[in-house]
């Protein structure tokens, strides 16, 4: 905890047929959680830089990993949809299952133009969600409906 | 997972382990191999846990991998005792197509082709952040639009022609809706999208009615050979998506205290609740809310898209004499009344990623359709075709009056754009004849004709089945997407 995960981060696409998933690894499942994040905006952004210009809280009710993590998505795809933002940089601040997740999310502003090959997430799923342990570091895997 | 040929086009997957019901996919012989991973029919297999389903757990043949159902996936459970499942709805709560027909010759219309197809994307949005087609609505207002449904859009203008709410699945309206369950974030998030397209594998298309197969039900919907036609695709937008959301992740914590029935269900995707239950309920009342935003979606882009071709092409509306040919859901769930064992029975149908397809002579098929059934819109993809079929009465029996809804995907979103590399596919189209306009290069790479199977294979098997019969294939001339 502490450190600062900015965009962009490395992901891979999983083969999905019918959406859209990434996978990130990690030392930590506090850096899992931060790269998935990245991950989301790169989608988001079409690979295009994202100039970070605030910040905010997001916060995500107790659960396991991957569902707070999905939580998390959710309320960052609600502001993207609604505000036009996408991370820029990740701090997780607290990543508990029994106390919740509390994350430091700076935020840039999409640009129609220079962010024009972003692909629309209509939403996080549930589906194949997971944050687990993988060849003595971590594994994170989200599907997104497109 | 061993399927056992039960029909021509039709397997089964036997009963194990917690099924309820076995798994029936139609699928030909030949297509058996896009089924081999095993994930979608292991979808097949879970779908079969949910409490209270009756028949069997079908698939049709656009089957692929989607989340807890697959797509192409139909349930029916009992209207009383039986689990809704958001996951069998899905996120884009009634996904759905409609085309409309008009008067004007396809080929006639091909010097104003570009401009048409420039006027439509300037007129509906689509794409990221695709808003404002019309003024924003205030939550009062939003809240008549899921009350109401495609009525709302017709009040104020957006129209083909004079009967579109003859010729829309449930009227354009599902009236056990509930505008009071969906979520203030949920409205929040529809209040700009009515009349947006969105993204993905969502369309507006100007096609060429390109061969008549049944005579007598084209004469009956109104499709003429070389006739032009307008084919939508979309849904509910981000006020869908929300409601699924919003429901998915609250049952997903504790779905599981509704018994051993719902504990067993193998994917939490699944995650369901008692028709009967208060979240069911709730559910129950704010997806049919979603479903009416959908088809108020539609119609408002209806009436953008026939405004726009007038004027683009310079034609009245008493000239184009547009038409609303029919209007079908494809993600819903809807109390119905088939037979089962023999016996009349209330059910609630899941489609996800499935069309109604009911047959001549069903009371709920519009009067001027009953003598040859419900039209059943299948679209393609936008390089190749889309087909228009009628239901068949073994429908009825088989498969809950249901039928395919598309062409299926082939390939991921990921194999997709490896195997378009750095092709131009808008340029590959143009060559073709079909202007295409988009936000972004990405999406027609993933949506490009390779991506999805051949859809007259999926329409073959569905006549094959005695599901469906073709009544005419369109062709694209112009295409619109997100």
């Amino acid at each position: 905890m502490g450190h600062r995960y900015a965009y962009p981060a490395p992901y891979e696409e999983l083969d999905h047929t019918a959406d859209l998933g990434v996978v990130v690894r990690g030392d930590s499942v506090e850096a899992v959680a931060a790269r998935l994040v990245l991950a989301f905006s790169h989608l988001l952004s079409g690979g295009a830089p994202v100039a970070e210009v605030e910040r905010r809280t997001i916060i995500a009710a107790a659960g396991d990993s991957a569902a707070m993590v999905v939580d998390v998505l959710s309320e960052l795809l609600y502001l993207f949809e609604r505000e036009r933002l996408l991370p820029s940089s990740v701090e997780i601040v607290q990543f508990e299952a029994k106390t919740g997740a509390r994350l430091e999310v700076g935020f840039g502003r999409y640009d129609a133009a220079l962010h024009a090959e972003g692909v629309v997430l209509k939403a996080v799923t549930l589906h194949e969600a997971r944050v687990e342990r993988d060849n003595g570091g971590f594994r994170g895997q989200i599907v997104f409906d497109v | 997972m061993q399927l056992e040929r039960i029909g021509d086009f039709v397997w089964e997957l036997p009963r194990s382990g917690g099924m309820k019901v076995p798994g029936r996919v139609y699928l030909a012989p030949s297509q058996l191999e896009q089924v081999a991973d095993g994930k979608a029919l292991e979808q097949v297999r879970n779908v079969a846990y949910l409490p209270g389903i009756v028949g069997a757990s079908l698939a049709m043949p656009d089957i692929h991998w989607g989340y807890g159902f697959p797509i192409g996936g139909v349930a029916a459970v009992d209207a009383t005792d039986g689990a809704i499942s958001p996951g069998g709805v899905g996120y884009d709560i009634n996904c759905g197509c409609r085309l409309i027909a008009t008067s004007l010759a396809a080929e006639d219309i091909r010097p104003r082709l570009r401009g048409a197809v420039e006027r439509l994307y300037e007129t509906v949005p689509t794409g990221v952040g695709a808003s404002r087609a019309i003024e924003p609505l205030a939550p009062k207002e939003l809240r008549r639009v899921l009350s109401e449904g495609a009525a709302w859009a017709i009040r104020r203008g957006f129209c083909a022609g004079d009967d579109d709410l003859l010729h829309c699945e449930e009227g354009g309206r599902l009236a056990g809706a509930e505008p009071e369950a969906v979520t203030p974030r949920a409205v929040e998030r529809g209040s700009d999208q009515l009349g947006t397209l969105g993204s993905g594998n969502h369309f507006l298309e100007l096609q060429r009615v390109d061969e008549i197969y049944d005579a007598a039900a084209a004469a009956a919907f109104g499709l003429e050979a070389g006739a032009l036609a307008v084919m939508i695709h979309s849904g509910s937008r981000g006020l869908g998506h929300e409601t699924c959301d919003a429901t998915l992740r609250s049952l997903a914590r504790d779905y599981v205290r509704y018994g051993a029935d719902y504990a067993a269900l193998p994917d939490r995707q699944l995650a369901c609740a008692p028709i009967s239950s208060e979240v069911g309920r709730r559910y129950l009342g704010a997806m049919q809310a979603a479903a009416n935003y959908a088809w108020a979606n539609r119609q408002v882009m209806t009436g953008l898209a026939v405004s726009a071709l007038s004027t683009a092409l310079g034609v009245g509306r008493s000239e184009l004499r547009a038409r609303l040919v029919y209007d079908v859901c494809h993600n819903i769930a809807k109390f119905e009344e088939h037979v089962v064992d023999g016996a009349p029975r209330r059910v609630l149908v899941h489609r996800k990623g499935a069309t109604r397809a009911f047959a001549a002579g069903d009371p709920r098929v519009p009067a001027a359709y009953r003598g040859v059934g419900q039209p059943v819109l299948i679209p393609g993809d936008m390089g190749r075709y889309s087909f228009v079929l009628a239901g068949n009465a073994l429908a009825m029996q088989a498969t809950f009056g249901s039928s395919c809804h598309g062409a299926g995907r082939l390939l991921s979103r990921k194999a997709a754009l490896e195997r378009a590399g750095k092709r131009r596919i808008d340029r590959e189209l143009r060559e073709r004849g079909i202007e295409v306009m988009s936000r972004g290069l990405r999406t027609l790479a993933e949506e490009m004709s390779e991506a999805y199977k051949d859809v007259r294979d999926v329409v073959d098997v569905i006549e094959g089945a005695g599901l469906s019969r073709k009544v005419a294939r369109l062709v694209p001339l112009g295409v619109i997407k997100g």
